[in-house]
């Protein structure tokens, strides 16, 4: 049995370079050998918005939870994955494809987005998200102890604590009235961190310069405005399109010289200046967790949404310096993470 | 072959049996019982007392952890407010929440009741913000009591949050009033293990879950579920001191023992599935139940072993007793079990042997009757020995008698009146001898010979044989003159010689004589020829040992057969004064 698993992803890399729905007839046919493999071997249908690369601390955290549910890929495990290669459009179309394949769970990572697309594509097969928002507010559970239907996951506190990285900037820039905000407009969770953010201004008395981008090739544009607009910083609001792209944001950030601060570590740790959000090592941890234990037969509607409330701050001394900038005691103290 | 004894109403097996069985199996069986009885109660007493102290030392953990926040909320009340904006203490609640992951905002609030900093994880931080918190029960309970632990909230419905506000020593300090997410128990209560699999949880007052190894099930909050978990704590509650078994959400069977966390009201509970928590007390009874088994079983054979031991030799000994009991005394009961028994069937042997000698004698004795005289042989009989008949050279008196005229007699006479003669004559003769307690040592025709001193000895044996003839005569004349008037002309006369003889027993096993053999025996015979009716006569040796006692007359010596000189011969004179 255990060259099922690699003629499987093999199979699976094959499907996904073709056209879906010319393939369709195909993949029926597929789904016999995969129903047989299913009583030896679970399936978990990974559902990613980008590709390995981006993903890969991530599905080493997912890893890590499966494996406290007891469960190994490729021992007792097969994992098919689905990249959107950043083409959130496709997502749909890919979920669809895992849902044909008959998987045993869906995993949905990475955002809402990454969870409606798989949502939409089956109310049947058990799907665990993970994502930075309210999975109430974006309509993805109805309640976070009692998801219902087949649907459950992990949440970070990533989406709400946008405006402390606002709050963070003003501190380390006192004297800036002004900063610019990064926001994709294509994200669910957009509007809602827009007027997160505005409330923290007019709280804080500063001025925001909202700046828009929704694929990669806007991102130099994005920091040249900064500049332009004369604003103290940057402030990424969350998400996961900005998240995965930390290494480009960090060094385009440095090439304009831009005070900023995103969601995630991977930024700082890149070069970047600072970092707030959530802990994705837990949220995508506990993911696995949960879809060890559906695996095992509990029922996604037994299992309330988890909260990952850990929020983590990172700081990058170099960058400052680089910035000619220094950081408070305030921030200094505060940071889980200080790269030196 | 002797009738069989009636079959036992009970047999001695049967009996043997059941008392071995019972003398090994019965203590065993109490020893058994009570072991596992007692071992019981001591596990269950050990097991009570371990998930007591686990319960204890998971209640001190949560303790700890709660304690932990307030120790850090307790620094931040220690100096008293000034009016202006304190930027160090703005740092140090900055600090209090890196350190402590589990406080989610800090509030800061002065002697006024106005809230002079907030900072939070999620929500913008706050500076002299002014507002009045002194209604906030928070403040109130902190300053009343220093320490204020609020009551669990499940935010959204799931994630359990609690207000803790901890007031310092003077009212100028103020209150911190902390919101703790108390997800962060899990790290504590997860880490508690009970046994291999057994686990701690938490509940409110109320009865709510607040901390599980399992989160999801906290963050479910959901009241009914949790319900068999509120039944187990009013269990223990019911039973203090005691740990209870009953059921958790799963439905499983658990041994629960519970401890208070004093401050927050709480209780935690530590359960440990019934089947491992009894899992060497099971184990142990099984094991005494199948020693029991065993011990049973060995104690059946045992005494099935024993009872056949005993009771074969007696059946043994039972047939051989029948066997030898129906005659066959060369019978014999071999038994080797070195025991009573091999001693009882030797004894059994050693009778089947006497008894075989015994009938031996027996029956040699009644074949000595025939011619023994009664006395003699009552006396062999009864001392069972007749080494007096053995042979042996010995001073006897041999008497011979016979009636004259019998030959023409017997010619003449009809065969019954011969024989009715004859009978009258052994019945004379054979009632003399025994008087006189000599040997009648057989008739042969009309004439019979007696022996005196043999095999029995008496004193003065020739004395005693002539008192005999003279009897002997004066019976046989009174006959004679009965015989004479039936015309019948018959005589009698003895004669009796007295020396030394060989007597003993002659013949084979079949054909057993007793004899006297030597020359008195020829003399007394050819005496007796001499003798005529009415006469009695002696020889020399007799006549001296008789002396004068008895009145007799000096015949002349006579030439008799077979003796080369004439023998010198005395009568008796008897029936003088009769």
């Amino acid at each position: 049995m255990r060259f099922m698993p690699s003629v499987c992803a093999g199979a699976a890399g094959r499907m996904r370079r073709r056209d879906f729905v010319a393939l369709a007839g195909a993949a029926m046919a597929w789904t016999l050998p995969a129903r047989a493999q299913q009583s030896a071997m679970p399936i978990i249908g990974y559902l990613g918005s980008e590709s390995p690369g981006p993903y890969a601390s991530r599905l080493r955290a997912f890893r890590d939870g499966l494996a406290e549910a007891g469960f190994v890929e490729g021992r007792n495990l097969a994992i098919e994955y689905r990249w959107a290669e950043g083409q959130y459009r496709q997502l749909p179309a890919l979920a669809t494809d895992l849902v044909n394949r008959q998987v045993t769970v869906i995993v949905a990572p990475g955002g809402a987005e990454v969870a409606l697309a798989a949502k939409s594509a089956t109310t049947t097969i058990p799907i665990v998200f993970e994502m930075g928002g309210d999975p109430i507010a974006l309509g993805v559970v109805d309640s976070l102890s009692r998801p219902g239907g087949n649907l459950t996951g992990v949440s970070s506190l990533s989406v709400e604590v946008s405006r402390k990285r606002l709050e963070f900037m003003h501190e380390l820039l006192p004297t800036a009235r002004s900063f610019a905000v990064a926001v994709n407009p294509t994200s669910p969770t957009s509007s809602s961190q827009m007027k997160n953010l505005q409330a923290a201004a007019d709280s804080l008395g500063l001025e925001l310069h909202v700046l828009t981008a929704s694929a990669e090739q806007e991102f130099d544009g994005m920091f040249r405005a900064v500049s332009q607009t004369q604003a103290g910083g940057l402030v990424f609001s969350s998400d996961p399109y900005f998240a995965y792209r930390s290494q480009r944001l960090a060094v385009l950030a440095a090439q304009h010289a831009v005070p900023a601060v995103t969601q995630s570590r991977d930024f700082p740790i890149a070069g970047g200046l600072m970092s707030y959000g959530g802990d994705f090592e837990q949220s995508h941890r506990h993911a696995g967790n949960y879809a060890g234990r559906i695996i095992k037969g509990e029922k996604p509607s037994d299992l309330p949404v988890q909260r990952v409330t850990k929020v983590e701050m990172f700081i990058n001394l170099k960058a400052a310096g680089a910035l000619r900038l220094s950081f408070p005691p305030s921030l200094l103290s505060s940071a889980d993470g200080v790269i030196e | 072959m002797p009738h069989s004894p009636d079959a036992p109403r009970t047999s001695l097996f049967r009996k043997y049996f059941l008392a071995l069985f019972a003398a090994v199996a019965l203590p065993l069986l109490i020893a058994g019982g009570s072991e596992a009885w007692f071992g019981y109660h001591d596990q269950r007493a050990r097991l009570n007392d371990l998930l007591d102290a686990e319960a204890r030392g998971a209640a001190a953990k949560i303790q700890d952890f709660m304690e932990g926040i307030r120790d850090q909320l307790g620094w931040m009340v220690q100096l008293p407010w000034s009016e202006n904006t304190d930027e160090r203490r703005r740092l140090d609640a900055l600090r209090l929440l890196r350190q402590v992951p589990a406080v989610v905002s800090l509030r800061l609030i002065d002697a006024a009741g106005k809230e002079r900093l907030f900072v939070s994880r999620i929500g913008l931080n706050r500076v002299e913000s002014g507002e009045d918190h002194s209604a906030n029960p928070a403040v109130a309970g902190a300053r009343s009591g220093r320490v204020w632990f609020g009551p669990v909230t499940f935010y959204g419905g799931s994630e359990p949050f609690m207000t803790v506000s901890v007031a310092g020593n003077r009212s100028a300090v103020g209150v911190a009033v902390a919101e703790v997410n108390l997800k962060f128990i899990w790290d504590v209560i997860s880490a508690i293990r009970v046994g291999r699999t057994g686990e701690a949880f938490v509940l409110d007052q109320p009865g709510r879950l607040v901390a599980h190894p399992d989160i999801s099930l906290v963050l479910r909050a959901d009241e009914a579920a949790t319900q068999p978990l509120q039944a187990l704590r009013a269990a223990i509650l019911a039973r203090p001191g005691q740990a209870i078994t009953g059921q958790d959400i799963a439905r499983n069977s658990v041994l629960a023992a519970m401890a208070p966390i004093p401050g927050v009201d709480w209780s935690v509970i530590v359960k440990q599935p019934v089947t491992e928590a009894f899992r060497r007390i099971n184990a142990a009874l099984w094991r005494t139940g199948v020693l029991l088994i065993a011990g049973t079983v060995l104690a059946a054979v045992l005494a099935y072993w024993l009872t056949q031991r005993m009771v074969g030799p007696i059946r043994l000994l039972e047939e051989g007793v029948a066997q030898i009991g129906a005659g066959q005394f060369d019978h014999r009961i071999s038994l080797g079990t070195g025991d009573e028994f091999e001693r009882l069937a030797t004894r059994f042997n050693e009778m089947a042997a006497e008894l075989a000698v015994s009938q031996e004698r027996s029956e040699r004795i009644s074949r000595l009757r025939r011619f023994l005289a009664p006395q003699v042989a009552e006396l062999v009989d009864r001392t069972g020995d007749d080494s007096v008949l053995d042979g042996r050279r010995v001073e006897v008196v041999v008497v011979f008698c016979d009636l004259r005229g019998f030959t023409a007699f017997s010619a003449q006479a009809e065969p019954e009146t011969v024989m009715g003669v004859l009978g009258e004559y052994y019945g004379a003769i054979e009632a003399v001898v025994s008087v006189h307690g000599a040997t009648l040592m057989g008739f042969s025709g009309d004439g019979a010979m007696v022996l005196v001193n043999a095999p029995v000895s008496c004193p003065d044996p020739a004395l005693r044989a002539v008192s005999m003839a003279s009897d002997m005569q004066m019976s046989v004349q009174k006959h004679l003159v009965g015989w004479r008037t039936r015309g019948h002309q018959l005589g009698f006369g003895v004669g009796l010689a007295m020396g030394p003889a060989t007597v003993g027993r002659i013949g084979s096993e079949g054909r057993l004589d007793y004899a006297a053999i030597g020359n008195v025996t020829n003399l007394a015979s050819r005496l007796c020829a001499s003798a005529r009716d009415s006469e009695i006569l002696i020889d020399r040796a007799a006549a001296r040992a008789v002396g004068s006692s008895v009145p007799l007359v000096e015949l002349d010596p006579r030439s008799l057969k077979g003796f080369d000189q004439p023998v010198p011969v005395f009568a008796v004179v008897f029936g003088i004064g009769h």
